[in-house]
């Protein structure tokens, strides 16, 4: 059992200790001489969320052949097992990849105050610059600097929502527990309604040259995230991935080869199809306290007509809609595409994500 | 195949509930490891329903903690009644018991209110604890959960720690609207429940429709099985099945034509835009697609 764990930790599966002595607490109840069965007793133990069913099925017709040998599994195994944390940056791959690259070096300890952070004059004029537009040695430090203007940002906003003294409803409940001993109602309590936080679902675009902004409006994001009750994140160029487990990882560094393994850089964007995946399969993430994110440029090789559909359907059960395209950032764009023209009735609010500046103006938005 | 685990597919037959190999072995193994059993799967898969049937097959209670947004530990767990304290003093106020006295009486037992957790551990027979839709609860709620799943005691100040001596077995279902923590799922025995193949959505009609008509029986199954390939905005569930097959029955149909389906396709596709689609797609190459043999 240990072998088969080990085996299943080598496809990904996060299996723990407690997993294997259930398992094998398991087999004492089942019939081991029915293959189906142990099959079925397995699953129920080995696996906690659909996705992980292939690997599952594999490892377990791979090892249940082969259990003879102890070294054949995974040599059985061997074209389907993942690569073992993808090398971050391919030589030949694009400027984005340089970016990658950079900040995968300069990643990792949170904690650590940043040394390469630049002057305050030298910040003003990063903070109006294009992303694209900077080397990939400047990169690591912008990125820094995302960080630590969205904490200060994230610090002022929950700073605002101190509750007021403004007296609400007479709680009765909590008054006459007040009063318990008293006989008479003289302390008051009074009910306020809980403030809730706003919800954030993102659905980035990571195609071409869109991924560079999808990076950083992320990053900026989610040290933004104490702001908001949850974050839900999405990427997608022709399919839809949801990436939120990923982006917990506990170190940047982390974070960053695992985004590079979901990456799909298999051509254009879909946004239309795209987004109706994200109807179909997770309707109940958006709600009237929901804040919808796209990032996108725009360029859809899809149909508008269905883009247009599915965003509207977004948008009625959405509180809010933004829409980020670094284009706007040029004063000389104009959102002409087909996908882009289909799309901006329905959206709520079109901005720039294209630098530093422009990410410190959205949070100023992203309240209902 | 193990006796034990026949024994509970039939009794969940028995109980109305059709069932199969991967269901039966996960509710044995959850029943015999005394471990919670997380079960996902798309709206309108018979999650809920297995908790029931086991509640029946047990001859046991079962608890039902269902989860919204906001529920917090006291409305799952206790709560004392106020309302009721309030009045005992005020009726009690002239016999002149001392301050202490009183708030021994008043924060007994006969003043608890018993929340779903808490009532899930002051059974006489190990109940069955459903823990419905548990993505919707907050990841703190989550949290607490696992505390009290993980020795089954609660303390309440003013009366003290309440153990379980006859813990629940606990069913907790998920529409995946969020993700829950690994903590929780590492807790879990799991189990997946897809839409169901053909054959056994057939049974599962003639089953809970008993007297319908065997071709329209087999043709509904068809038919949802083709529906469920469409590109939905909501993808029928088993629910929206047996709702269409009752209604036809009631309308004394013996199988699927255009002018049927035409009328109660309501039943089963509750989005405009899905109606639509699926009405353009009936114009274009008719029914018959939906009616064959799947490759």
């Amino acid at each position: 059992m240990a072998r088969f764990a080990a085996l299943l930790r080598r496809q990904g599966l996060p299996v723990t200790l407690i997993h294997v002595t259930d398992a094998v607490r398991a087999l004492e109840h089942l019939d081991v001489g029915d293959r189906q069965e142990v099959y079925f007793g397995l699953r129920a133990v080995f696996v906690g969320r659909p996705e992980d069913l292939p690997a599952f099925d594999r490892s377990f017709e791979a090892f249940w052949r082969v259990a003879t040998e102890a070294d054949g599994v995974a040599e059985a195994l061997a074209p389907s097992l993942p690569e073992e944390a993808p090398p971050a940056v391919e030589r030949d791959a694009p400027r984005e990849a340089l970016a990658l690259e950079a900040w995968d070096e300069g990643g990792g300890d949170d904690g650590e105050e940043p040394l390469g952070v630049p002057a305050a004059s030298e910040r003003e004029a990063m903070a109006a610059q294009d992303f694209a537009s900077f080397s990939a040695d400047q990169l690591d430090a912008v990125y820094r600097l995302t960080v630590q203007i969205a904490r200060r940002l994230a610090r002022r906003i929950s700073r605002r929502r101190r509750p007021s003294a403004r007296r609400g409803r007479l709680d009765l409940r909590r008054t006459l527990r007040a009063n318990l001993t008293r006989g008479d109602l003289i302390d008051l309590r009074f009910r306020r309604r809980k403030r809730r936080k706003v919800r954030l679902v993102l659905l980035c675009d990571v195609s071409g040259s869109m991924d560079l902004y999808s990076r950083f409006l992320l990053q900026f994001l989610f040290a933004l995230q104490s702001v908001f009750a949850r974050v839900e994140t999405f990427t997608f160029s022709v399919h839809l991935t949801r990436v939120t487990e990923y982006l917990r990882a506990r170190s940047y560094h982390q974070v960053l080869r695992r985004l590079t393994a979901v990456r799909d850089w298999s051509g254009g964007t879909r946004i239309g199809e795209s987004l109706a995946e994200f109807n179909r399969r997770w309707p109940g993430l958006v709600d009237r306290r929901t804040i919808v994110i796209i990032l996108s440029d725009g360029w859809d090789t899809g149909d508008p007509d269905v883009l247009a559909a599915e965003l509207l359907r977004i948008k009625r059960k959405a509180g809010r809609v933004v829409w980020l395209n670094p284009l706007l950032g040029n004063p000389s764009y104009e959102p002409l595409t087909r996908g882009m023209a289909a799309a901006l009735p329905l959206v709520d609010h079109f901005a720039a994500a294209h630098n530093l500046a422009s990410l410190r103006a959205l949070a100023g938005t992203l309240h209902l | 195949m193990r006796d034990e685990i026949r024994k509970i597919q039939e009794l969940m037959e028995a109980a109305e509930y059709v069932t199969d190999a991967p269901v039966a072995t996960s509710v044995h193994l959850a029943m015999r490891l005394r471990k919670p059993l997380l079960i996902e799967g798309h709206a309108g898969v018979g999650k809920t329903e297995i908790a029931k049937v086991m509640a029946r097959m047990l001859g046991t209670n079962l608890i039902r903690l269902q989860c919204y947004e906001g529920l917090d530990a006291g409305t799952a767990l206790y709560e004392w009644n106020y309302q009721k304290q309030l009045l005992h003093i005020k009726l009690h106020e002239s016999t002149g018991r001392s301050a202490k006295e009183e708030e021994r009486e008043i924060f007994s037992e006969d003043f608890l209110l018993r929340r779903p957790l808490l009532q899930a551990i002051t059974q006489e027979q190990s109940p069955v604890l459903l823990v419905d839709e548990v993505d919707r609860a907050d990841e703190e709620f989550e949290a607490f959960m696992l505390e009290v799943f993980s020795d089954w005691q609660v303390t309440i100040p003013e009366i003290g720690t309440i153990k379980a001596t006859h813990p629940p077995y606990v069913i907790l279902t998920s529409n995946r609207t969020r993700e829950l923590s690994d903590a929780l799922r590492r807790r879990c025995l799991y189990l997946w429940i897809d839409y169901p193949p053909y054959d056994k959505e057939l049974r599962i009609i003639e089953r809970k429709v008993p007297g319908i008509n065997h071709r329209l029986a087999g043709e509904l199954a068809r038919f949802m099985e083709a529906l469920r390939r469409m590109r939905l905005a909501k993808v029928p569930g088993v629910a929206e099945t047996l709702d269409w097959a009752l209604a036809l029955a009631g309308l004394h149909a013996d199988h699927l034509d255009d002018a049927v389906v035409s009328e109660t396709i309501g039943c089963v596709l509750k989005d405009a835009d899905d109606i639509k689609r699926f009405r353009a797609e009936v114009q274009k190459s008719g029914l018959a697609p939906f009616l064959q043999v799947s490759g």
